[in-house]
Order: C-alpha cells, then sequence, then structure tokens
C-alpha cells in the first residue's frame, strides 16, 4: 500500500506537532488512539479530509473539525473504521455472548424463560439476523428459552430492507457454506434471502434512539447493542441516549458497543464487565449512590 | 426549575442525577446554568465533574458566566471554569483563557487553561503563552506543558 | 520484546489532560517504565480488566468517572485487580480530600504539581522497582 498516490504534493505541510493535536483531539473525542508506527497512517487519511474539504491548511481543517461544520466528525470517523456491514462482524462480540454473557442472563431466569436481545440501530438487519444465526449455531440452550430478538432503526428504508432479508453476496462473505444453506434462499447469481422462518422471528421497529418518548414503548431487554452509531453523536445526545437505554434495559441487563466505541466517551450509568472475548457494560442490579 | 434544583441537591443515585442534569441541559437558560453552577463547589466528585460536563454541553449560553468563574475567589473553581471553554468557539475560548494565564497566580489553574488552549488555542495565545511560561520558569510542570502547547498552536516546537 | 530479562513494570496514567499524561508519561518512559494511558475512571476500568498493571496514577476530578469513584469500584471488584496500587496526585489539596482518597482505597497522595523525580521517585517505591 506505500508510495504515492495520482495528488500532486499539496501545498501545505503537516507538522508532528499538528499531528498530535489532532490525535489528542480524536482521542478525547472518540476514544480512538493510534501508535506512533500509524503515523503514515493517520497523515494519509488526514490529508484526504483537508482535501476533501476544501481545506488549505491544517489548521483551517482544524478548525472546521472543532465546530463539526457539515459533519466532518463523521467524515472523519468513517474514513478511520470501517463502514460495511456485513454478517457475523465484530464476531468477537458474538462469541462473547455464546462464552459466558448469555449464561449469565439466564442465571437469573427460570427454564423457558424469555431473554430479550435488541440490536439499535440495526440498520439493513445484517446485525439481528448475525445474532439470531449466531445463537442457532452456537449456544446450546437455544431451546431451553424464548429468546426475542427486536431490530430497530431511525431510517424506515433501511428497516424495510431488514424486513425483505435480500443480501449479496459479499455481505455474506464470512458465513460458511453450511450455514448459506441453512438459513438463506439463492434468488438470483449473487443475491440472497433470509429463509422465511427466521425473517418472521425477528421484530423490526422504527425507533430514535435520542428521543425519550419513543424509546419508552421499549422496555426490560436483557441485552442491546447499539453499534457504531453513538461515536458520531454529540455529548448532548450521548447523554439522552445512555439514559433512554439504561431505562430500556432490566437491572443487571447489558450493553455491547462497536469495537471503536468505549462507554468511557459517553456515560457513567453503567459499569464495565470484562468477558473473555469482549468488553460489555452492565446496568447496575440496584440504584444505589 | 427550583424543584429541580432542589432535587438534585438531594441526589446521590447517579440515574437520577444524569436525568436531571439532562433535564436543565435541554432547558439551557440562565436559570439552568444558575441551577448547576453551585454543584462546581461541591466537596462530592462525582457531582462536580457532572456539572461540569452539563455546563460543557450548554457552551454558548455559558459565554456571560465565563468572565466571572474565571476570576472567582476560589482556585478549585477557577480551575473547573477553564474546561467549560472548550466547546466554545475558538476565539472567543482563546481570549478568555489567555486573560486568566496572564493573571492567574495558581499554576495547577493555568495548567488546566494550557490544557484546553493546547486543543482550541489560536496563534493568538501565543505571547500569552510565552509571558506565563517566563512566570512560572521554576514551576516542575508548567513550562513543560506551555512548550507542548505552543508547538500545537503554531505547528513547530517551542 | 516484550519479556526479555524482566517485563518491564507496567503503569497506567489515567488524568482527563492531554499535557498532564504526556508529562507523567515522558518522565517514565525515561525511568524505564511501560506506560499506558486512560481518559478517565471508565476508560481506566477496561485496562485495568484487559491487562494486569502494577501501578494506577490517577486525578481526581475527570469527566464521566472521577478517581475516587475508579477506585472505589476497583476494591470493590473481586481477583487481583482489586489490589493494585493506586497513587492519587491531585489538584484538590484539602485534609478531607486526603481523607476522601484514603477512605476510596488510594495508597498514596500527591499535590500537583509534581516534579519528574518526585514522580519517578514515587512510583518507583510503589512498585518496588526501587527497594
Ligand atoms: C453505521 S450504521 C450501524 C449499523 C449496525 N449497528 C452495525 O454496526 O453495522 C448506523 C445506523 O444508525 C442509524 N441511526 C442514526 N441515528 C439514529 C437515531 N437517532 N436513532 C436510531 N438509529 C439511528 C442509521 O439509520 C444507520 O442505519
Amino acid at each position: 500500500m506505500a508510495g504515492r498516490t495520482g495528488r500532486q504534493s499539496p501545498a501545505y505541510d503537516i507538522t508532528p506537532d499538528e499531528v498530535l493535536r489532532f490525535c489528542d483531539f480524536l482521542y478525547r473525542r472518540t476514544g480512538m488512539s493510534f501508535s506512533e508506527d500509524k503515523r503514515y497512517y493517520i497523515d494519509r487519511r488526514l490529508r484526504d479530509r483537508i482535501d476533501a474539504t476544501g481545506s488549505l491548511s491544517f489548521q483551517a481543517y482544524f478548525s472546521l473539525l472543532r465546530a463539526d461544520a457539515d459533519h466532518e466528525i463523521e467524515q472523519l470517523i468513517n474514513s478511520f473504521t470501517v463502514n460495511e456491514t456485513y454478517f457475523f462482524r465484530e464476531d468477537h462480540q458474538l462469541k462473547c455472548l455464546t462464552a459466558g454473557l448469555l449464561d449469565s442472563i439466564v442465571s437469573r431466569k427460570p427454564p423457558g424463560g424469555t431473554v430479550r436481545i435488541w440490536s439499535i440501530p440495526c440498520a439493513s438487519g445484517e446485525e439481528p439476523y448475525s445474532i439470531a444465526i449466531w445463537l442457532l449455531e452456537n449456544w446450546p440452550q437455544v431451546d431451553s428459552y424464548n429468546i426475542e430478538i427486536v431490530g430497530s432503526d431511525i431510517d424506515t428504508r433501511a428497516l424495510k430492507a431488514a424486513a425483505e432479508g435480500i443480501y449479496r453476496d459479499r455481505a455474506l462473505m464470512r458465513l460458511s457454506r453450511d450455514i448459506i444453506s441453512r438459513y438463506f434462499i439463492p434468488i438470483s447469481d449473487d443475491r440472497y434471502q433470509i429463509d422465511e422462518g427466521l425473517r418472521n422471528s425477528i421484530e423490526f421497529t422504527r425507533a430514535n434512539l435520542i428521543d425519550a418518548r419513543d424509546m419508552a414503548t421499549y422496555r426490560d431487554f436483557d441485552l442491546i447493542f447499539c453499534r457504531n452509531v453513538l461515536i458520531y453523536f454529540d455529548d448532548a445526545s450521548r447523554r439522552q441516549t445512555a439514559e433512554n437505554l439504561c431505562d430500556c434495559l432490566r437491572p443487571g441487563g447489558y450493553i455491547c458497543l462497536g469495537h471503536s466505541e468505549s462507554m468511557s466517551r459517553i456515560s457513567p450509568l453503567f459499569s464495565v464487565s470484562r468477558f473473555p472475548d469482549a468488553i460489555v457494560y452492565q446496568k447496575p442490579e440496584a440504584d444505589h449512590g | 426549575m427550583p424543584a429541580l434544583a432542589a432535587a438534585l441537591r438531594r441526589e446521590g443515585v447517579p440515574r437520577v442525577r444524569e436525568a436531571i442534569m439532562t433535564a436543565l441541559i435541554r432547558v439551557g437558560d440562565a436559570a439552568s446554568i444558575e441551577a448547576i453552577l453551585p454543584y462546581l463547589r461541591s466537596q462530592d466528585a462525582a457531582l462536580r465533574t457532572a456539572a461540569v460536563e452539563a455546563l460543557c454541553a450548554l457552551r454558548e449560553s455559558l459565554a456571560p458566566f465565563m468572565p466571572q468563574l474565571l476570576s472567582d475567589g476560589d482556585s478549585d473553581v477557577r480551575l473547573l471554569a477553564t474546561e467549560l471553554t472548550r466547546n466554545m468557539d475558538a476565539a472567543q475560548a482563546t481570549t478568555l483563557l489567555c486573560d486568566l494565564i496572564e493573571r492567574e497566580p495558581h499554576p495547577n489553574v493555568c495548567g488546566a487553561a494550557i490544557d484546553v488552549l493546547a486543543e482550541v488555542g489560536t496563534p493568538e495565545a501565543l505571547p500569552s503563552l510565552e509571558r506565563c511560561a517566563a512566570r512560572f520558569s521554576a514551576s516542575p510542570f508548567l513550562p513543560f506543558a506551555i512548550s507542548a502547547a505552543i508547538a500545537r498552536i503554531s505547528g513547530v516546537k517551542g | 520484546m516484550a519479556d526479555t530479562a524482566r517485563r518491564a513494570i507496567h503503569v497506567l496514567v489515567v488524568d482527563d489532560s492531554s499535557l498532564v499524561r504526556l508529562y507523567y508519561r515522558a518522565a517514565l518512559d525515561k525511568a524505564g517504565f511501560h506506560v499506558e494511558q486512560a481518559i478517565n475512571g471508565i476508560e481506566a476500568m477496561e485496562k485495568v480488566l484487559s491487562e494486569p498493571f502494577d501501578l494506577v496514577i490517577l486525578d481526581v476530578n475527570m469527566p464521566r468517572m472521577d478517581g475516587l469513584t475508579f477506585i472505589r469500584s476497583l476494591r470493590a471488584g473481586r481477583g487481583e485487580v482489586a489490589t493494585v496500587p493506586a497513587l492519587m496526585i491531585s489538584t484538590e489539596a484539602g485534609s478531607q480530600d486526603v481523607a476522601d482518597a484514603r477512605a476510596a482505597g488510594a495508597n498514596m497522595y500527591l499535590i500537583k504539581p509534581v516534579a519528574e523525580d518526585e514522580l519517578v521517585r514515587h512510583v518507583g517505591l510503589l512498585t518496588g522497582a526501587i527497594p
């Protein structure tokens, strides 16, 4: 990947101290941090954003970033993260589910009890379907409990696609042939549809994370996946969302965030819980000071 | 508003404390700011930091309160107040913090102001930073912090 | 690389000020300690639960989770992490502040600003690097 891109060399210079200033900002705001040897990688992405925004210097770009003009923070984060959604993305969290997390949840439930899992935002459905498939494949107790999975998003077009459950083969790249044949029906050369049984087992609904009234209709979840959205929110929205999610959880319930996200930049309402494959956050059992 | 403020005074439960702060942020007027301000003086560190965060979220409406906060008689309050400028417009924050470091006797308050300047400061801050470094040349931390801040703001090592 | 003759002593520096973290890190790097950083008590908790540390250095006032709340939840936890030594370095200089830190479970309390050699000496004492 080394070497020059076609672009002419820019008229501005980014100094090492400016990169430090930028990294401090990014770290404080998002928690993303890069070691010294990633310097080249940061430099290149930073230059791309400076050019894309028409900024003529690092300083000009940095003020634009601080003011979050034209959602620049979101653009920047996107340039540092992989945005593609596919099945079994961030599978260490799925492993975490079946390597302790679910056992801890059901240890407090009667046999046959209900386990409620919420994927919000679920975008076009890859995440809630992945959770369902993973549990069916990897959790021996899957038939001993009543598992409810809900997928929600603010975007109704995405929800429509999620309910349809049609995906290109690229989204299936991490799934084995076996799994594909069990849960998908090929509908053309490169398109597959989730089988009807699985589609009907997940409920898709519209919800706005920031809206307390919207969120008040969702209660008693044992586990919430809230991945790759909070990192884009400003402080006030993060705050409101954390409170809303806290109210949607049962006492002792868990939240999973995306892998570049950390509750340390979001809210003090949850405690940190370490499982072998992932860090998750837990709502306290009982509210005390 | 008085009811919310009174509730905050009694509140030890984080979920309720956060909810009250969020409600005050949502209103966001001068009265909500005045309801939060006393908690900068709280003995309880959790309440103090919750107050700083809530006030930070109110950025622009906070501006009229800043000169007074940054010259408060209590150095702990001045120190926490520097953090409140972090989300403000860069020029405005630079002016407020430079006024402070020109006269601030307490090295820790200067240190906090310089940390914010290192992120948000404009080149206008450079002369004040240099004078502050001279004033505290014997302090263990400030000369180091100031030269790092100057390097970040100007893009070159100071 | 990590385990040559002896594993370097791992120190977690927790402070919301990037310049303070930089200052501690520069001093401790020079003295041969391995340094990681966190911006507040929550990130510190994520780090101590993910890898072993010999010492946590922490500030009191930090966003989302202050230093005292962090030590209290650390000490309330199970396993080895509950006993990691904690050095508080704060601007709060009152006797009540020191008493609160002791009650929360801090092992030592210094008042900012701290000189490099003083920092290195205390870290050495608390981690056993200096007998
Ligand atoms: C990058 S996707 C994340 C999807 C999935 N969780 C993942 O990690 O692959 C972001 C999604 O957040 C949704 N979103 C943005 N703001 C939202 C809000 N306020 N409430 C609910 N969903 C929101 C968008 O519609 C989009 O589908």
